[in-house]
């Protein structure tokens, strides 16, 4: 066992740590946090020998410049930023080797959205109810160091090295820039009327810059929507699809608020989370319905 | 009460769809017996409704409906009035910490006196937290005090202001937008990371505000800053 320091020179256009997230305090108020493309996080983990939702770096369209103190293993998964170690391209979804000195830069996003970055070993980062996932504007950076800035450093004990191994390629995801997202009927779904329902289906969909860890904006509306007098507040979970007033769909992702009183048409099948953690600002989504008895 | 699935790794069961206490009571009641359980990942609790976050390695969501609709019917059978805490919170609607005052005088017809006199005349239930950690929904307020939201939401409300909306009211528990309107603000610390229970408040409490002057706001913020605030006990 070794320790393992990481510096960051450059920290990336949005770069945090996450895991599972806190599950039991949605009661509270506190949204449930964690790593938006989950798979990801746990094929990266696996391949240092981590526990899959062990903590990992998330890196959003532009990534960080590392240093490392100390020895270890890294695995690097989700979008292909084309990360380089010492200004040498090294493979995703692999095993790698780090040493003392050792550089990682993580270039912008040539497909996909995020990027995760496993580390074998114990994160001796700050736990809050259960999970070091960054708290989405709970706490100050500086009370709870989770969202990663220039100059940021985390401190790891590494865990022995585990033999190498590599991500079968046929197993991986593939990113474009145009989804079908796979969706159940959401709790008002049967308010709206059936020329909505269809115009929903048939419209495709255009991911907003404002996108991010909350949720997913959609540009384009249903044609002709009229918002609802009233809904009374009720729970959200990750993957609901709300109307807004003006007929647009966001979809909620991890950092979303916990309840809300918008009409939820729709919800984003737990699989194809993931999927979505990976659009970007342009890239087009339609949604398909399917039943639960599907899954 | 309607039972479906939420999503495919939740479930939400509806109950009469209005904002009464008793309806709001059944909520907590399920809630209540629900908390803590293997196999639910998160609860919920909203005015009319219960969210249910289902482990999935555990049970399929049908087990889980079995699960949540045997635990209802004991649910529903405890008494009306079990455990929930009681709050004072000292509010002070004082000009400078009531930029709305003035636009809900105008909507409602009343004056600031009576405003406040009305805000504080009533013992409020909370509903429900959400909308950002610790952010409590309470009424329901006066019948005269019922006011529209602003029409622009302000990009940032201070912590501690109190808010008026509809028939409810609120307290920012931290800086965050919104379009309630303001008509006091409270030196207590609604939301608390350090805290194992980080809200102060939970679904199916009691809370009356006690209006407070600029000068007893800023001495209970000096006591809670020194760690000698103690909470004032309601007396019916």
């Amino acid at each position: 066992m070794s320790e393992l320091i990481l510096s960051f020179e450059k920290p990336g256009l949005y770069t945090s740590i996450q895991d599972a997230g806190r599950k039991g305090v949605q009661d509270q108020g506190i949204p449930i946090g964690g790593a938006l493309d989950k798979d990801a996080m746990y094929i990266a983990n696996r391949l240092v020998g981590n526990p899959e939702d062990n903590a990992v770096l998330e890196v959003t369209m532009v990534g960080p410049e590392i240093l490392f103190e100390g020895s270890g293993q890294i695995a690097i998964t989700g979008a292909e930023m084309e990360p380089t170690i010492n200004g040498e391209r090294v493979s995703m979804y692999k095993t790698l080797d780090i040493t003392s000195g050792d550089r990682l830069n993580l270039d912008h996003a040539i497909n996909g959205c995020r990027s995760y970055i496993a580390i074998g070993g114990e994160w001796l980062t700050p736990k809050w109810l259960g999970s070091q996932s960054a708290p989405a504007n709970l706490m100050r950076n500086d009370d709870f160091p989770s969202t990663i800035k220039a100059g940021s450093s985390i401190m790891i004990q590494a865990s022995p090295k585990v033999q190498s191994q590599t991500y079968p390629k046929n197993q991986r995801p593939l990113y474009t820039s145009c989804y079908i997202i796979r969706v159940v009927t959401g709790p008002e779904f049967e308010s709206f009327n059936i020329s909505h329902i269809q115009n929903f289906f048939d419209s495709i969909f255009v991911v907003d810059t404002s996108s991010n860890r909350m949720g997913y904006r959609l540009t384009g509306m249903i044609r002709g929507y009229v918002a609802q007098t009233e809904v009374i507040s009720s729970g959200i979970v990750p993957g609901t699809v709300q109307i807004t007033n003006a007929g647009s769909p966001v979809v909620l992702m991890a950092d979303a608020q916990t309840t809300g009183g918008y009409p939820r048409i729709a919800n984003v099948i737990l699989e194809d989370l993931d999927i979505m953690a990976q659009m970007k600002p342009g890239d087009e989504l339609r949604f398909m319905l399917i039943s639960l008895e599907d899954l | 009460m309607k039972i479906q699935p939420f999503g495919d790794t939740a479930l939400l069961i509806t109950f009469e769809k209005v904002i009464e206490e008793e309806v709001n009571q059944k909520v907590i009641n399920l809630y209540r017996s629900l908390k803590g359980k293997k196999g639910f990942d998160y609860l919920i609790p909203a005015y009319n409704s219960l969210t249910i976050g289902i482990d999935k390695s555990i049970w399929t969501l049908q087990e889980a409906i079995l699960e949540v609709n045997k635990t209802q019917e004991a649910a529903q059978q405890t008494s009306l009035q079990e455990s929930h805490n009681s709050f004072v919170i000292p509010v002070c609607y004082e000009r400078a910490f009531a930029p709305d005052i003035e636009e809900v005088s105008i909507k409602t017809g009343l004056s600031a006196e009576q405003i406040v006199q009305l805000h504080t005349a009533l013992t409020y239930r909370v509903y429900m937290l959400g909308f950002v950690a610790g952010f409590a929904y309470m009424g329901s307020l006066p019948e005269a005090l019922t006011c529209s939201r602003k029409e622009t939401p302000r990009s940032l409300v201070p912590e501690g202001a109190v808010g008026l909306a509809g028939r409810q009211t609120g307290i920012y528990p931290t800086e965050a937008p919104g379009g309630w309107q303001i008509v006091g603000k409270t030196p207590l610390k609604m939301f608390d990371a350090q805290r194992t229970e980080t809200s102060l408040l939970k679904p199916g409490d009691e809370v009356r505000f006690r209006a407070i002057g600029a000068d007893e706001f800023k001495i209970i913020q000096l006591k809670i800053e020194t760690g000698i605030f103690e909470m004032e006990v309601p007396h019916e």
